[in-house]
């Protein structure tokens, strides 16, 4: 295996790391405020085709970026009216978001399959730092949306857990009459939560379509959306594991399309003669896996998850 | 100021969630009629032709129950996990499970007869779906980690492993290098009934029976809505709850296998990785809707069925089919809305009592206090 | 505004209040003057928890108004409410278990930023001035319950609240607790707050407080200016309307029969794995009731649990009739004659969401069966013949059975249980929360059952239901057995220091 094949794979690592955690991180928000949002496959596909069709209009991929925010607000809005506001079922009315954004997604995007924006997102050589061997080239020589969602994690730790807002938030995934009572609308706190949310992960569709893999293609999410889902369990609900966690399992991602290069043997099979479709299991079973580990280490322990998740509140209810 | 709050009805009625399944089915079309409008299609004729290719004639009409056999075996699937609380969102990898292990006994065993080679097929669907169960289902009763991820995930397993066999080692070598499963021996077509419906609607309506009455009318499904609705009571009752969550995921799993093993020898006479061709996900919008009934799910799998038999037909007015998935989508949102809206009355509230002056008015006669307690 | 309305901290005139299929309030006024410590009395279903909710602007009001310090008030949330100085004290406590105590306080009036150490500090402070302890940095679920409230009643005080609303709070503490917490509430009165006190133990609303309101069907019926003027038996009648009604008559002494529970050695952990019970030895006979008395959450929801098999012992064993049942499903105990109602009616006892029938033949099922299928009709009958024999008032039996109001759900609980003719009873809580002819329902069948040769074992809260009913007195402190008492020479003074811990040798 090729020095450059090595640092290759570290530097999707990161970016995939990016992707999957831009997303987790949006749902962290809305699961902490005690709202499940099944839909993020169907907001990043929203996000991915929004993204890229205004950054083929406007050659802005800055603009395109946040298009793809305001999008997914807008799709995670939906879910917000229909379970925080009128309080019906948040696995139903999730997976309704997956299910019709991927359809609309299809759809809006059905004229522009195959072409190519002239303008994308490219790295920034930070000065100085991006000439060191390995490192330089992994870590400071990345497209700037890896930087500003470094920054987003930190903003949202911050945020969590050291502002009023954030308290406000905690609790309300945590009890929600007692948020209620306390003063702050449990409401507002919730769909602004899943908002937020929607934003993150419709930023994270377009970082798909306008870099990684520019253009649009129907089910160019593939599953990346359900592996955010799964992420935020595996970060126990705080930031930090959050990073760690999208760390590993952009390597898994990373790793896939790469390993049939890698001249490597384990357990007596030649690595690169393994086909590529079973080594696209890897993520979703150690998905899986992890979960399993996870519960199993929590099993005599109170849940790390908000106490209120999935629970919808309506305060005069008698 | 005045302001709407929601007021709770004692009941989700079935009368209620049909109503708000028909004005799903009418947002959905008026959103579609929007969608079509901008891009220049004309909504009357695009709605008249998925109209007549799903209703109208034996034929089209037999489309229409091919396409809602698999959605209602899937949204039964979906449903009978459903009636425990539980979500099965891996029907679609369930239904793959099912058909490879289906193909794989056909491959073994193609000197049979079609009726008993059929029968084998299915049950080895059968076992398919509950093996990619079995992990979930286990996980979920013993550990209590969320079926939700779990049956997903996999879901993208049995999809892989499909690529991975017709590359492989299941590949027709008859197919000029084209990588693709040799077809299922032609005995093992399941037999016609008219058009293109076959017997496949039958074993779904059977089940579907079976399972109203096991739920409703037997002690074991007893056991399951107590489970379902309130796990402390049947634990107290002495209902083992652990038992009761793995039988029902291994059930639906198996369904959907099932599921898988119709489709196969019903309509795709070969295995592919789009056998499962979204089924597996639309019969969550079925159960969901059909609000975890056995004959919701009869209903809403037809009217879907029609839907995608419609938004296919409208390809060849150059309308992407897409629009069958984002109708599908937006019934079950409207229906969600309106459900919500037809259980809750809305009241308009104020200010408790608006005063006229500075001196309070003298409070009304107090209505007669019911028993309160 | 006229000037003699300023003479009051809360004035609630005409209350108006209906939910679906129930009116709370009827027209209720509630008026209390600066300073002072005013109950709010009633029965269960008066509408005293309507009218603070109201107050504390959870509920808005559908007729009738809202004055606070001397201003009308149009309370949209509890926000507002808050913002006009009250402060709410729930019986079900409002905490966020897993944040810290300092967190829970300053709740919805926080700083924009947090800085934990200054906070912290404040709320040290705080709580030093009031002489209620509390270590800011704790996790709330840590604390017991009376901590818990202190913490309630420091979050009122932080926001500097002139109107505390305290429900129920002595529910969950010690006799001695209970006299601290009074103690603490004088020195709030003193300092120019208003305490608005709910509370259905009469002995400690006229030690505590100076004036009272009375409640009755959601209407006021009495006011008492001055609580030394009047005495506890007059109370009561304000609030039941008469003096019938009270607890059932002491039924007379029976010859104990055969042994029919027993538990020897029993220990069990708790929901968090920390030890709940320890080496618990108990029986009951037949022809005897035996009370379980002792503070909430000293083990009493456990020993109900581990009895009836919901909860494994970790040590020990549970024997129904001399027969061991250690490791017996809860179905098979009550084939053997295990009868249970649990505390929490709906959710264990009852599923919320069932039918009636369904829930009638919750234990029975198993019997009504003809191969697989379950013979409807007879499950139709066996329910109908729990209605009548027990005077369950409900709608139609495939309903819901949530729609019940709480005295038929414990009547149709209890009769189930009893329909199988049990050797013993455990009834955990039975009559909290209903109203009074719920209570002499449920207390007389207790009695009924006992004199028919039932083993009961009662727990409850209600000190005076077990001292009118019980044979015998196990108190339960800690998850331990700590004392037998015998419930008609034993002073209450020493049944509570039983209660707090304190054993006299």
């Amino acid at each position: 295996m090729s020095e450059a094949a090595l640092i290759g794979l570290f530097v999707a690592t990161v970016q995939f790391g990016t992707l999957v955690f831009l997303a987790a991180l949006g749902e962290l928000i809305a699961e902490r405020a005690g709202v499940l949002n099944l839909g993020v496959e169907g907001m990043m596909a929203m996000g991915a085709v929004s993204g890229f069709m205004v950054g083929l209009e406007t050659g802005s991929p800055w603009a395109a970026f946040f298009a793809a925010a305001a999008v997914g607000a807008l799709v995670g809005g939906l879910h917000a009216l229909v379970s925080v506001v009128l309080g019906a079922d948040q696995v139903v009315s999730g997976l309704a978001l997956t299910i019709g954004g991927l359809g609309l997604a299809a759809y809006v995007g059905r004229n522009v399959v195959g072409e190519r924006p002239e303008t994308l997102f490219t790295d920034l050589g930070i000065a100085g730092l991006a000439d060191i061997p390995w490192i330089g080239e992994i870590f400071f020589d990345q497209p700037p949306v890896v930087y500003l969602t470094v920054l987003l994690g930190l903003a949202v730790w911050f945020v969590l857990a050291r502002t009023r807002l954030g308290l406000a938030v905690r609790a309300a995934g945590e009890s929600a009459p007692t948020t209620d009572t306390a003063g702050h609308s449990v409401m507002a706190l919730r769909s602004g939560a899943v908002m937020v949310g929607g934003a993150f992960a419709g930023a994270a569709g377009s970082f798909l379509s306008l870099y990684m893999a520019p253009g649009w293609v129907e089910g160019m999410v593939a599953g990346r959306g359900w592996i955010a889902v799964a992420l935020v369990i595996f970060g126990a609900w705080r930031p930090g594991r959050l990073a760690l966690g999208a760390l590993l399992f952009g390597f898994t991602l990373a790793l896939q399309p790469r390993l049939q290069s890698f001249d490597i043997e384990l357990l007596g099979v030649e690595v690169n003669r393994i086909s590529p479709a079973l080594l696209g299991i890897l993520p979703f079973v150690l998905t899986v896996a992890v979960l399993v580990i996870i519960s199993w280490r929590y099993r005599h322990r109170p849940s790390p998850a908000p106490a209120a998740l999935g629970l919808p509140y309506r305060r005069e209810e008698r | 100021m005045i302001r709407p709050v929601l007021a709770r009805r004692e009941r989700v009625l079935p009368a209620v969630q049909a109503f708000a399944f028909l004005v799903g089915i009418v947002a959905a079309l008026a959103l579609g009629l929007i969608l079509l409008w901008t891009s220049g299609h004309n909504p009357a004729e695009v709605y008249e032709r998925m109209f007549d290719s799903a209703f109208m004639g034996t034929d089209s009409l037999s489309r229409t129950l091919e396409r809602a056999t698999p959605l209602a075996l899937t949204g039964l699937s979906v449903a009978v996990a459903g009636s425990m609380g539980l979500w099965n969102i891996g029907a679609e990898g369930q239904m793959m499970a099912g058909a490879i292990v289906a193909t794989g006994v056909a491959m073994m065993a193609d000197g049979l007869s079609g009726p008993l080679l059929i029968a084998l097929m299915i049950v080895a669907g059968i076992a398919g779906g509950m093996v990619l169960m079995l992990g979930p289902a286990l996980a979920r009763s013993h550990l209590r980690v969320s079926e939700i991820i779990t049956t997903l995930m996999l879901v993208y397993v049995a999809i892989r492993v499909v690529e991975w066999l017709e590359t492989g080692p299941w590949k027709d070598p008859d197919s000029f290098g084209f990588a693709v499963i040799e077809p299922v021996p032609e005995q093992a077509a399941l037999p016609g009934l008219f058009g293109r419906a076959n017997i496949g609607m039958l074993i779904a309506l059977g089940l579907l029976i079976v399972f109203w009455l096991a739920v409703s009318r037997t002690a074991w499904g007893y056991e399951l809505r107590l489970a379902g609705s309130s796990p402390d009571t049947a634990r107290y009752a002495g209902v083992s709850l652990r038992r009761k969550i793995l039988t029902a995921l291994l059930l639906s799993g198996g369904i959907a296998g099932l599921a898988g093993a119709v489709q196969l020898t019903g309509s795709a006479a070969r295995l592919d990785s789009g056998l499962s061709n979204g089924y597996g996900f639309a019969g969550i919008i079925v159960a969901a809707l059909a609000l975890m009934r056995p004959s919701g799910v009869a209903v809403v799998a037809f009217v879907f069925g029609a839907v995608q038999v419609g938004g296919q037909s409208i390809q060849t007015l150059g309308v992407s089919s897409a629009i069958s998935d984002i109708l599908q989508g937006m019934i079950l949102f409207g229906a969600l809305v309106a459900a919500v809206l037809f259980n809750y009355r809305i009241r308009w509230i104020g200010p408790a009592v608006e005063s006229s002056g500075d001196e309070p008015e003298e409070p009304e006669e107090p209505e007669p206090a019911e028993d309160a307690a | 505004m006229a000037s003699s309305d300023a003479d009051h901290a809360v004035w609630l005139r005409g209350i108006e209040k209906r939910f679906p299929g129930v009116i709370a309030c009827a027209g209720a006024d509630l008026r209390v003057r600066p300073g002072t410590i005013h109950a709010l009395l009633g029965e269960n279903g008066a509408g005293k928890t309507t009218m603070v909710n109201v107050l504390a602007g959870v509920y808005r009001p559908d007729g009738g108004e809202v004055w606070v310090n001397g201003e009308r008030r149009f309370f949209q949330s509890p926000a507002d409410a808050i913002a006009a100085g009250v402060g709410m004290v729930y019986q079900e406590f409002r905490l966020v278990p897993t944040l810290t105590v300092a967190e829970n306080i300053v709740l919805g009036s926080a700083p924009r930023l947090l800085r934990s150490a200054e906070i912290e500090e404040r709320v040290a402070e705080l709580s030093a001035a009031y002489g209620m302890a509390a270590d800011p940095t704790r996790p709330v679920w840590q604390l017991s319950m009376g901590e818990r409230q202190r913490v309630e009643i420091l979050k009122a005080l932080w926001r500097n609240a002139s109107v505390l609303v305290m429900d129920e709070p002595t529910a969950v503490l010690t006799p001695g607790e209970a006299a601290e917490l009074g103690a603490a509430l004088r020195a709030m009165a003193d300092d120019g707050r208003s305490i608005i006190y709910i509370s259905h133990k009469l002995d400690q609303v006229v030690a505590f407080c100076d004036e009272a309101t009375v409640l009755r069907q959601g209407k006021t019926v009495a006011t008492v200016d001055d609580l030394q003027d009047v005495d506890l038996t007059s109370l009561a009648e304000m609030m039941v309307g008469s003096t019938e009604g009270g607890y059932v008559e002491r039924p007379p002494a029976m010859e104990a029969g055969p042994e029919v529970l027993s538990l020897q050695g029993v220990s069990a952990l708790n929901d968090r794995g920390l030890p709940a019970l320890t080496d618990i030895n108990m029986t009951v006979h037949s022809h005897e009731i035996v009370g379980i008395v002792g503070v909430s959450g000293n083990g009493q929801k456990e020993l109900a649990e581990v009895i009836n098999g919901l909860r494994r012992p970790t040590q020990g064993q549970v024997k129904v009739k001399q027969q061991d049942v250690t490791d017996a499903s809860p179905g098979d105990r009550y084939l053997l004659g295990l009868a249970y109602v649990p505390e929490d009616r709906l959710g264990v006892g009852l599923a919320p969401k069932m039918s009636v029938v369904d829930n009638s033949i919750v234990r029975s099922y198993r019997l009504q069966r003809r191969g697989l299928m379950l013979v409807m009709a007879k499950c139709v009958e066996f329910c109908q013949g729990l209605v009548e024999r027990f005077g369950v008032r409900t709608g139609r039996l495939n309903d819901p059975i949530a729609g019940l109001s709480g005295g038929n759900l414990q009547r149709l609980l209890l009769g189930r249980e009893l329909a199988e003719q049990p050797a013993v009873l455990v009834a955990a809580q039975p009559t909290r929360g209903l109203d009074v002819q719920g209570v002499a329902a449920i207390q007389s069948h207790l009695v009924a059952q006992r004199a028919e040769g039932v083993g009961v074992l009662l727990i409850s809260e209600d000190l005076d239901e077990l001292l009118a009913l019980s044979d015998r007195l196990l108190v339960m402190y800690e998850g331990r057995v700590v004392s037998e008492l015998a419930p008609d020479v034993t002073p209450r003074s020493v049944i509570g220091e039983a209660m707090a811990g304190q054993v006299r040798a």
